[in-house]
């Protein structure tokens, strides 16, 4: 105890700088309490790229983005939520009773994804852009993310789990394993996030 | 083309007919006289030109009216063989009514028709005097009806029947016809025939439809060497957008669609269509979307020619620029919105881009319908009730298979790469009997070996069959 106090006092001094104390922008907070605690400014970044490898389709995923989702379609002036070439239709009823404003939501289908995704983040009518391209290359992520910042949006990627051990320009990158009664989210690259593993449940996930 | 009505407001109609009294309260809105308490004649400061020329064809007719628009902005068509100019205005310009009626001659006689001319302040008036072969001149409304008396009655082209029945009463000019009692002349030849002579001598306003031209742009180029490059292409155009960008300056007008067709030595011609999602009048906007179109085309032969369509204009109003960057303090997107939809239509597609919402159906192939794209602004801080549309059901899936799955079956439970673990309380969905697309299910949510949660269902009548419907996010 008594070591630890001295720890942060010395961790204090104005001459030491770590990652995490950095000015992070206020993220959009993501409906996780235990999420947000990890996440560089207690939230989603809401400009960049983030990408999310799932070993299956349906682990849970898109449950993790859904309060975000519902807060930035409910806002304001909010622009478009996209989703590009998503691999089945999402089911609109489920959508709006998870609160999200149908009315802001687009898909986009056909062929050329990453072509398409890449407009929707740079063209700066989007607040979110999903998508589910693969395999995408590394060059590719990093275009992704420049569209991004330049878009000003929050670009979302699903990529396999494989893809782990690429490099990658995102701003976020964090793999999904469903649990027994959730999902544990590992954070593996993160501007000044802490990494480590966070549990999370959610009432209506399986028992 | 948008058709513009022009109606007579009937407060001014008021203030011209009464003088404006200092210190007395006027009536603003004086009801259309059936009393006659309205002065005869059109409205104040009205002259109309009355042309009648016999035998012309719709196409003439429509230039002839083209050619008019150079006295007037209000000319309207009465066809089959009548045009009328509102000319009050005009007058001073075109030294009077004779001036006038010399210039509209010169332009009849240079389309090669010949016309009669009238000139009154009712434009039915005018047509009907023209029609009639009287080339009058009534300035005065007061002079109106006088000078309209001895016209015959079928210049007012009524039903024939009609026609005979107030001949064999022995009224036969529009000055009898005036003359009868207006109760007894509504019940017996009709009311609309009487509204008509209120028209025709301006005791009612009459709404006039105004010809606008339909104007179209057409450009077109023979190119000096056979072209296939898409690039090239374009720059070969690009004299063409000038052009049609100048079109669009002078007119105030912007496109919404946008043809170039390729001409080819042998296969036919090559259309190739942009759409765009707001009129547009940036040519270099409309030349990428283009420039997106012709690199998604896949050219038979070379193009020998190309030309350059916008059939549709559509009157251009530049809104204001936004203070704020979209996505920034709540700036909003409303041409980048646009600007995206028509990129991604012009490359993947028109069918590519879709909204979603929600059904009133229990059935849940029938609860959600693609839609158009969403509007590119967003409700300012509404939230409309979507939720509210759906009736209360369980918890649905994200993502729903467009038809449903057939599981394979083992000791009655279903399986998909190993079994399926059923974890919540059947949801009975059974409806559907009115269509012919009667369902009878029962749904589970189910988890399999990875933890993938399943929307599956059972279906109630023999022989049980399970279906994967949908996957919970």
């Amino acid at each position: 105890m008594d070591r630890e106090a001295k720890l942060a006092r010395l961790l204090e001094h104005p001459a030491i700088w770590r990652g995490r104390s950095a000015a992070h922008p206020q993220g959009l907070p993501s409906g996780f309490a235990a999420l947000d605690a990890y996440l560089p400014g207690h939230g989603w970044p809401r400009t960049g790229l983030i990408e999310i490898l799932v070993s299956r389709f349906g682990s849970g995923e898109l449950d993790l983005l859904l309060p975000a989702l519902a807060t930035l379609t409910r806002a304001r002036c909010a622009r478009w939520c996209v989703w590009v070439a998503p691999p089945l239709m999402p089911f609109a009823p489920a959508l709006a009773s998870q609160g999200i404003v149908l009315d802001r939501v687009a898909v986009v289908g056909g062929a050329r994804p990453l072509w398409a995704l890449e407009q929707a983040l740079g063209s700066g009518a989007c607040d979110v852009a999903l998508g589910w391209a693969r395999p995408v290359k590394a060059r590719e992520i990093r275009r992704l993310q420049l569209a991004a910042e330049r878009g000003r949006t929050l670009g979302v990627l699903f990529r396999p789990r494989r893809a782990a051990r690429e490099a990658t320009a995102a701003v976020l990158r964090l793999s999904l394993q469903p649990m027994a009664t959730g999902v544990r989210i590992t954070l593996l690259k993160g501007r000044g996030a802490l990494r480590g593993a966070v549990d999370l449940s959610r009432p209506g996930w399986p028992v | 083309m948008r058709p513009h009505v022009l109606r007579a407001a009937p407060d001014k109609a008021g203030q011209s007919a009464l003088p404006a009294d200092a210190g007395r309260v006027q009536p603003r809105a004086a009801p259309p006289s059936i009393t006659g308490r309205h002065a005869a004649g059109g409205r104040a400061g009205e002259l109309w030109a009355g042309l009648h020329l016999p035998g012309i064809n719709p196409q003439k007719l429509q230039q002839l009216a083209v050619c008019a628009q150079r006295f007037t902005p209000r000319v309207s068509l009465a066809p089959p063989d009548g045009l009328l100019l509102e000319v009050q205005g005009s007058l001073h310009l075109f030294a009077g009514v004779a001036g006038l009626r010399c210039a509209l001659g010169s332009e009849c006689l240079r389309l090669q028709v010949q016309p009669v001319l009238a000139f009154a302040p009712a434009a039915l008036a005018a047509l009907v005097a023209a029609r009639a072969g009287k080339p009058l001149t009534v300035m005065d409304p007061a002079q109106l009806i006088g000078q309209l008396a001895p016209l015959p009655l079928a210049s007012l082209r009524w039903p024939p029947d009609t026609l005979a029945r107030l001949a064999r009463m022995g009224v036969r000019t529009i000055g009898a016809a005036l003359r009868l009692p207006r109760a007894g002349f509504a019940r017996r030849v009709g009311r609309e025939q009487l509204a008509m002579l209120d028209v025709l001598t301006g005791r009612m306003p009459e709404a006039r439809v105004t010809f606008h031209a339909r104007e179209r742009f057409r450009r077109r180029r023979e190119l000096d060497c056979e072209l296939e490059n898409h690039a090239l292409l374009l720059a070969a155009l690009a004299p063409l957008f000038a052009d049609l960008g100048a079109f669009l300056r002078a007119r105030q007008c912007g496109v919404v669609e946008l043809e170039c067709r390729l001409t080819h030595r042998h296969v036919p011609t090559t259309r190739c269509v942009v759409r765009l999602a707001a009129p547009a009048t940036d040519v270099h906007r409309l030349a990428g979307l283009l420039g997106e179109r012709l690199s998604a085309l896949d050219l038979p032969e070379p193009a020998r020619a190309c030309e350059l369509r916008a059939d549709a204009l559509v009157p251009y109003l530049p809104g204001s620029n936004a203070l704020w960057q979209p996505g920034e303090h709540g700036g909003s997107a409303g041409n980048e919105a646009c600007g995206l939809i028509e990129r991604l239509c012009a490359r993947l597609g028109s069918e590519a881009v879709h909204g979603l919402t929600g059904l009133p159906a229990h059935r849940p192939e029938n609860a959600w319908a693609p839609t158009e794209p969403p509007p590119a602004a967003g409700r300012h801080g509404a939230h409309p009730g979507c939720s509210a549309q759906t009736p209360a059901a369980g918890r649905r899936p994200l993502w729903l298979l467009p038809a449903p799955q057939p599981l394979s079956v083992r000791d009655g439970l279903p399986r998909r790469r190993g079994p399926l673990r059923l974890v919540s309380e059947p949801e009975r969905i059974e409806t559907g009997w009115w269509d012919g697309g009667e369902i009878s299910r029962d749904y589970y949510t189910a988890v399999d070996l990875h933890g993938i949660r399943l929307w599956v269902f059972r279906e109630r009548a023999a022989p049980h069959r399970w279906f994967l419907h949908g996957v919970f996010g």
